[in-house]
C-alpha cells in the first residue's frame, strides 16, 4: 500500500521527524487559508501517488499570497499521468543549503533491510546512482536487531556532515529505521532532506510504502485501502488474487503469477493478441473466487477470447471450474474461451468446462494451448 | 540420488488440522511420503490420517525423529511457527504459506542462517524428489524419476516445466521451488550448489522471473562455479514495468532485475536460456545425450 504525502509526513511528524509548516488543501480556499497562516512562500504538492510529481508540474512554488487559490484551483484540477489529485500539500516553502537522500528498503537477495544515504538528494537521485553510484552509502542491518545510533554514525561521516548536523541526522535515520520496521515498510525515503541556511533539518518530501501482506498489523491504514475498494475487489484481495489491467484483446486468468507471465509472453509473441489483463488467482481458488475473476475480466473492452491456465497443486480446480461455468451458463457467453487445466481432480474439470463449450486443451504445454487459440481467431505468428 | 529429500526422509507437517493441512497429508502419503507427525497447537493428541498430533514442535521431535518440517501454518503465525522449529532443532524447513510479511521473513531468514538451517518458502509449492518423496502441494502426476533438476522461482510453472519434460520421457532428479516473494528463505544459488554436488541430476533447468537480483548471483556461481550444463528461463519478458514511488527500489537494483538484465547474464555465464516454456525439453534432451 503506497501512502500519500500527507499522510506519510503524518507519521514521520510522529516519530519526531521535523516537516515544514502547512497542511492538506482539499479546495482553493483551504490552501489559502493554510498559506496565510504560514506566510508565503509556499510549497504546492499535487497529493498523486506517481513518481516524478516535480518532472510533470506536480509541485509549484508561490510568492504571492494572493495567487495561491488560483495556482490551488488549477493543480487540484490537472491529472497527473492519469491521476487526480487526492488534494494539496501546502508547505512553508524552506530555504535550500544542501540536500540529503536517505532512504530504507529491502534487498531482496540478501533479506536484509538497506539504508542508503547520500550527499546527492534531489529528483536525480536515480541518475546519481546510475553516473557515481560510490556517492550513494549503503549501510545493512541485521533484522533480528535494533538499530542503534551507534551503527549509523560513520556512513553519516561519509556525507560530510559534522557535530551537530551530524547527530541530527543519524537521529532522524534511526527513527525512520523505526518507522520502516514498525509500519512494514517496503520503502522508506526522504528526499530531500533539506538542511537550510540557519542550519536546521527538514523532511522535505516523505515516501511510505508498506507491505500489504503486514496490512493486518496496521489495522487503520487497512481499513482505509479496504474503504477505497469495490466489494469484489475485496474479495479478490481476500484470497489472495492479483488483477493487472493491461488493455490488449485476451482476457487472462492464471493460477500462479510467475505461469500468468510466462503465459502473457506467449500470447504477445502473435502480433495481434495482446493480454487485456494480468490475473493471478493465487492460492485460493473456489467456485465464487472465479465468479469475481470471470466477471472482472469480462469488464475489460475489446475482449476477443479468454484464456485460462490452471494448475490444481493447492487449488481445487474443479472447484474453480464450477464457478466459471456458473459465469458462462448465465450470462450465456459466446466469446470463444481456451482453457488448459491440469494437476489433482484435472478430469472433473475438464468435464465441467467441456459441457459449456470451454475449448480444453489437455496436454500439457501452455505453448499448444496458446497455438490453438491464434487458430481459433485466426491470427498469425510473426 | 536426489537433493533435499528421498525416500528415508522423516517429516512433520505444523498445521496439519487446517483444511490444506489434512487435504495435502492425504495427498503426500498416497505418494509415499514418510510424514510421522503434525502439530498444531491445541489440537494435540488428535490423529489425522492416523498421524499423531502434537501441540509443540518439541514434542513431536522428543517422540519421532524429524528430518524436514513442512508448514501449512496462517501467514500471521508463519514466522512464530519457523523460529520454533529451528529452537526445536529440525534442519529443513518449507514454508507453503502464501502473504507473510516481509518483515517476518527477513527475521526467519536471518535466524535460520544463524542456527544453519535450511528454510524454503514462502510461498513455495515444496519439494519433489519423483517416485520418493513429495513434501509439499506439487501435483505428483506432473512428475517422474530421471536426470534434470529444477529450480524455479515460480510454483506453476515448475509444475508446467515438469509435464512438459515427462511428456518426452525425460524425468526428474528432484524439483524444488524456491517461492515468490520479495524475500525467499533460500536463494537459488544455494539449490544450485546442491545440484551441482549430486552425481543423479544431469542437467539443470532454472526457472526464473524478473524482479529481485536472484538470476544475476546465479549466473556468477554458474560461470565460476557449475559443472554440469544449465538451462535458464525468465518469464516476464512482456510485463509493462509498475508504477514506482520513491527511488529505493531502482537503486537498489542497480539496472538488474529485468528479464534482458538476467539473459544477458545467463547467457555470459555459459547457460543454455531458453527464451519460451516450450523450448526447454529439447534443450535438455540435447544436453543429456
Amino acid at each position: 500500500m503506497r501512502l500519500h504525502e500527507y499522510e506519510a509526513e503524518e507519521i514521520f511528524s510522529k516519530y519526531g521527524i521535523n516537516i515544514p509548516l502547512g497542511g492538506l488543501a482539499k479546495t482553493p480556499q483551504e490552501a489559502k487559508q493554510i498559506a496565510e497562516s504560514i506566510d508565503v512562500p509556499v510549497v504546492l504538492k499535487s497529493q498523486v501517488l506517481v513518481g516524478g510529481r516535480g518532472k510533470v508540474g506536480g509541485v509549484k512554488i508561490v510568492d504571492n499570497l494572493d495567487e495561491v487559490d488560483i495556482v490551488a484551483d488549477k493543480m487540484l484540477k490537472t491529472e497527473l499521468k492519469g491521476y487526480k489529485p487526492e488534494g494539496l500539500l501546502v508547505l512553508k516553502k524552506v530555504d535550500i543549503k544542501k540536500e540529503i537522500y536517505l532512504g530504507i528498503t529491502i534487498d531482496r537477495t540478501s533479506g536484509i533491510p538497506i539504508i542508503m544515504i547520500s550527499s546527492e538528494g534531489g529528483i536525480n537521485i536515480e541518475e546519481v546512482s546510475r553516473k557515481n553510484p560510490e556517492k550513494i552509502f549503503k549501510l545493512p542491518v541485521n533484522p533480528l536487531q535494533n538499530l542503534h545510533p551507534y551503527q549509523v554514525i560513520s556512513t553519516v561521516k561519509k556525507i560530510g556532515l559534522t557535530g551537530e548536523l551530524l547527530a541530527e541526522t543519524v537521529n532522524i535515520i534511526v527513527k525512520l529505521y523505526k518507522i520502516f520496521r514498525e509500519y512494514d515498510g517496503l520503502i522508506t525515503e526522504i528526499n530531500p532532506l533539506v538542511i537550510t541556511g540557519d542550519e536546521k533539518i527538514f523532511c522535505v518530501d516523505a515516501v511510505l510504502e508498506i507491505d500489504d501482506s503486514a496490512l493486518f498489523r496496521h489495522p487503520e491504514l487497512n481499513k482505509k485501502k479496504l474503504d477505497a475498494m469495490s466489494g469484489r475487489d475485496k474479495r479478490l484481495m481476500k484470497k489472495g488474487a492479483t488483477f493487472v489491467k493491461l488493455n490488449g484483446n485476451i482476457g487472462l486468468i492464471c493460477s500462479g503469477a510467475g505461469l500468468a507471465m510466462a503465459t502473457m509472453d506467449m500470447i504477445n509473441d502473435y502480433p495481434s493478441l495482446s493480454t487485456a489483463n494480468f490475473l493471478e488467482t493465487g492460492g485460493g481458488i473456489t467456485s465464487d473466487l472465479m465468479v469475481d475473476c470471470m466477471e472482472l475480466v469480462l469488464e475489460q473492452p475489446k475482449l476477443d477470447a479468454i484464456f485460462i491456465n490452471l494448475y490444481g497443486g493447492i487449488n481445487p480446480i474443479h472447484e474453480g471450474a464450477k464457478g466459471i461455468a456458473k459465469v458462462i451458463r448465465e450470462r450465456k457467453l459466446d466469446i470463444p474461451i481456451v482453457a488448459k487445466a491440469l494437476g489433482n481432480r484435472q478430469e472433473e474439470t475438464w468435464e465441467t468446462l467441456e459441457e459449456v463449450g470451454v475449448h480444453i486443451i489437455k496436454e500439457s504445454e501452455t505453448q499448444k494451448a496458446v497455438e490453438f487459440l491464434a487458430k481459433l481467431l485466426g491470427v498469425k505468428a510473426k | 540420488m536426489s537433493i533435499l529429500i528421498d525416500k528415508n526422509t522423516k517429516v512433520l507437517v505444523q498445521g496439519v488440522t487446517g483444511n490444506i493441512g489434512t487435504t495435502q497429508t492425504r495427498y503426500m502419503l498416497k505418494e509415499g511420503t514418510n510424514i510421522v507427525a503434525g502439530v498444531t497447537p491445541g489440537k494435540g493428541g488428535l490423529k489425522v490420517e492416523d498421524v499423531p498430533v502434537f501441540d509443540t514442535v518439541e514434542e513431536a521431535v522428543n517422540n519421532f525423529p524429524i528430518d524436514v518440517s513442512l508448514l501449512f501454518v496462517p501467514a500471521r503465525v508463519a514466522k512464530d511457527s519457523v523460529l520454533e522449529a529451528i529452537d526445536a532443532g529440525i534442519k529443513t524447513m518449507v514454508l507453503i504459506t502464501e502473504h507473510t510479511p516481509v518483515h517476518d521473513v527477513m527475521e526467519m531468514k536471518a535466524y535460520a542462517l544463524q542456527k544453519k538451517t535450511l528454510l524454503i518458502g514462502p510461498t513455495t509449492p515444496g519439494i519433489i524428489t519423483p517416485g520418493e518423496c513429495k513434501i509439499g502441494i506439487l501435483p505428483a502426476n506432473m512428475f517422474s524419476p530421471g536426470p534434470v533438476g529444477i529450480i524455479s522461482r515460480s510454483g506453476t510453472l515448475a509444475y508446467e516445466v515438469a509435464a512438459n519434460l515427462c511428456a518426452i520421457g525425460i524425468g526428474q532428479s528432484t524439483v524444488v521451488g524456491m517461492g515468490a516473494d520479495r524475500v525467499a528463505g533460500t536463494n537459488l544459488v544455494d539449490i544450485l550448489r546442491l545440484f551441482n554436488q549430486d552425481n543423479e541430476t544431469k542437467v539443470v533447468v532454472v526457472v526464473g522471473e524478473i524482479g529481485g537480483t536472484q538470476e544475476e548471483d546465479a549466473a556468477e556461481y554458474i560461470k565460476e562455479k557449475m559443472n554440469k550444463p544449465v538451462i535458464a528461463y525468465i518469464a516476464g519478458a512482456s510485463v509493462p514495468p509498475g508504477k514506482r514511488m520513491g527511488h529505493a527500489g531502482a537503486i537498489i537494483e542497480g539496472g538488474k532485475g529485468s528479464a534482458k538484465s538476467k539473459i544477458q547474464a545467463l547467457l555470459a555465464a555459459g547457460a543454455k536460456v531458453a527464451n519460451r516454456l516450450y523450448e526447454i525439453p529439447s534443450l535438455a534432451k540435447e544436453l543429456i545425450s
